[in-house]
């Protein structure tokens, strides 16, 4: 199938480091959350994560666009130091070239499917209403939504408001998309659509990190996948190495246990 | 029974004295509008200083903090008191300056403006707490989201957060209103002839409490329907919370 052949485009287009992490630790009180993380993301790499909940793999993603801020390490985007162990003075310039899609939506329910995706292009990126708009129906048009662009999140299901999220963080034109288990809060009927978005987005060369539950699709998708428990990295590795051939006891018990059913 | 009709209800008393009455209540009206309005900005001001992110702006927290909980905690009698017994000194002493020592807007008595200062004053710190419920009411992923997309504290709360807030805080603040509306009547005590004032004035002269009633009523006429328009939004509001999460 075609699978291949975009797998071998991005591959293709690949080479530059967007994101590098060094010895990224959080910590909450007492509580390690995170320890000594060190990963470097390549531009049109798409990569899952996977772990137990509360291995991390979430604070680690939030971390990355400074919505939690790390208790050490440093950031690097684009070769750009973004954070060396104290809060950066360039936080929203950073965030406007991390896109991140939550599991909860968080669409902003007073405004239409089109406001929510046009706010933040004219407020923090500075284009005009009308271009902002036409933008907005053509990521809307993307994630399958031309239909629902008048539309208030309360009139739409949920994996509708997850691609409205998603057409959001991409109008910003953004370097890395961060998607924090965007199909966990979905009924089961209405996953594929988001992955098919997500999926889609892969292919286009988007720079993506997935924390997910979703193996069918870190199997099909990822170039490479990350297995966190405890706050580190056990284990990554393309996926037909780390789904399929774990070398970590830690990797193929959660594997076990996901598989199971 | 007669008695009782011919002590509260006096309508020939009432109607003598209907003018004045309805005078002292139009300066009732013009307090409120000028207090709660004011409130309602001074309130939001403060609760958005009270949000006010990060350590460095933690001294701005702490003295909002201050203010709301000592402004809550004085009777507001005494507020005005305060205003009224304190502003004219200082402005005749050249403290401070005339506008505000000695306002005299719209050639409408200062007695009047140091109302409603202390309505203003009182009222915003009231207003305060129910925007900063408000304020919290709204889920922490609307802000995530906003400051995902790059927008900063102050663009988030513009834009995202206040307005979500200020749905969830107009029944609230319409009862805050209403008890801002007859808290306008301690503003009698520094001479204002609003309508308790004039209703007080009248009843040392005729000895019959009916233009006190008539006061009574007029506030009715206002206060019943606000109160009626605060179920009607709680409802309103409660429908639509359960069609959001069907």
């Amino acid at each position: 199938m075609s699978d291949v052949s975009a797998e071998s485009t991005r591959q293709a287009s690949r080479g530059e480091t967007i994101l590098r992490i060094n010895n990224l630790r959080k910590v909450y009180g007492d509580l390690e959350v995170l320890r000594d993380i060190d990963l470097e993301i390549k531009k049109g790499e798409v990569i899952c994560v996977l772990g137990p909940s509360g291995s991390g793999k979430s604070t680690m993603l939030r971390c990355l666009n400074l919505l939690e801020m790390p208790s050490g390490g440093t950031l690097e985007l684009k070769g750009e130091t973004i954070f060396d162990g104290k809060r950066t003075e360039k936080l929203d310039e950073l965030r406007q070239d991390t896109g991140m899609v939550f599991q909860s939506f968080n669409l902003f329910p007073n405004m239409t499917a089109k406001q929510n995706v046009s706010i933040a292009q004219v407020r923090v990126r500075g284009r005009k209403k009308d271009d902002a708009d036409r933008r907005s129906v053509e990521e809307l048009t993307k994630v399958g939504l031309e239909a629902k662009v008048d539309e208030y999140p309360d009139r739409l299901s949920g994996g509708q408001q997850q691609r409205v999220a998603i057409a959001r963080a991409l109008a910003m034109d953004p370097e890395v998309m961060l998607f924090d288990e965007v199909t966990s809060a979905l009924d089961p009927e209405l996953v594929k659509g988001v992955l098919d978005v997500m999926r889609g987005l892969a292919d286009s060369g988007m720079t993506m990190i997935c924390v997910t539950h979703e193996i069918g699709f870190a199997k099909e998708v990822a170039d490479r996948v990350i297995f966190m428990d405890g706050g580190y990295i056990v284990e990554q590795g393309p996926p037909e190495e780390v789904l399929g051939n774990p070398r970590e006891e830690r990797t193929k018990q959660f594997l076990g246990l996901v598989l199971e059913h | 029974m007669e008695q009782f009709f011919n002590t509260y209800f006096d309508f020939s008393l009432m109607g003598d004295y209907f003018g004045d009455v309805l005078e002292g209540f139009w300066w009732t009206i013009r307090l409120s509008i000028f207090g709660g309005v004011f409130a309602l900005i001074w309130g939001l001001i403060l609760a958005v200083l009270r949000q006010a992110p990060g350590k460095a702006l933690a001294p701005v927290r702490w003295v909002v903090i201050a203010y709301i909980d000592c402004l809550r905690g004085i009777p507001m009698l005494l507020t005005l008191l305060l205003i009224y017994g304190g502003l004219g000194t200082l402005q005749s002493e050249g403290t401070i300056p005339q506008w505000i020592g000695l306002p005299e807007y719209f050639g409408w008595p200062s007695y009047f403006w140091y109302g409603v200062m202390a309505l203003t004053l009182t009222y915003g710190a009231y207003m305060a707490e129910v925007y900063r419920a408000g304020i919290e009411s709204v889920p922490r992923g609307q802000m995530e989201a906003a400051r995902s997309l790059g927008m900063s504290h102050n663009q988030a709360m513009r834009f995202v957060i206040v307005p979500q807030a200020v749905r969830r805080v107009i029944p609230p603040l319409l009862n805050d209103y209403i008890a801002l509306m007859k808290d306008t009547s301690l503003v009698s005590v520094i001479s204002m002839p609003e309508v308790v004032r004039v209703g007080s004035d009248i009843y040392s002269t005729t000895f019959n409490p009916s233009a006190l009633t008539l006061g009574a009523i007029l506030f009715l006429v206002v206060t019943l329907p606000l109160a009626r328009l605060v179920d009607w939004q709680i409802k309103r509001q409660d429908e639509k919370f359960q069609r959001g999460l069907a």
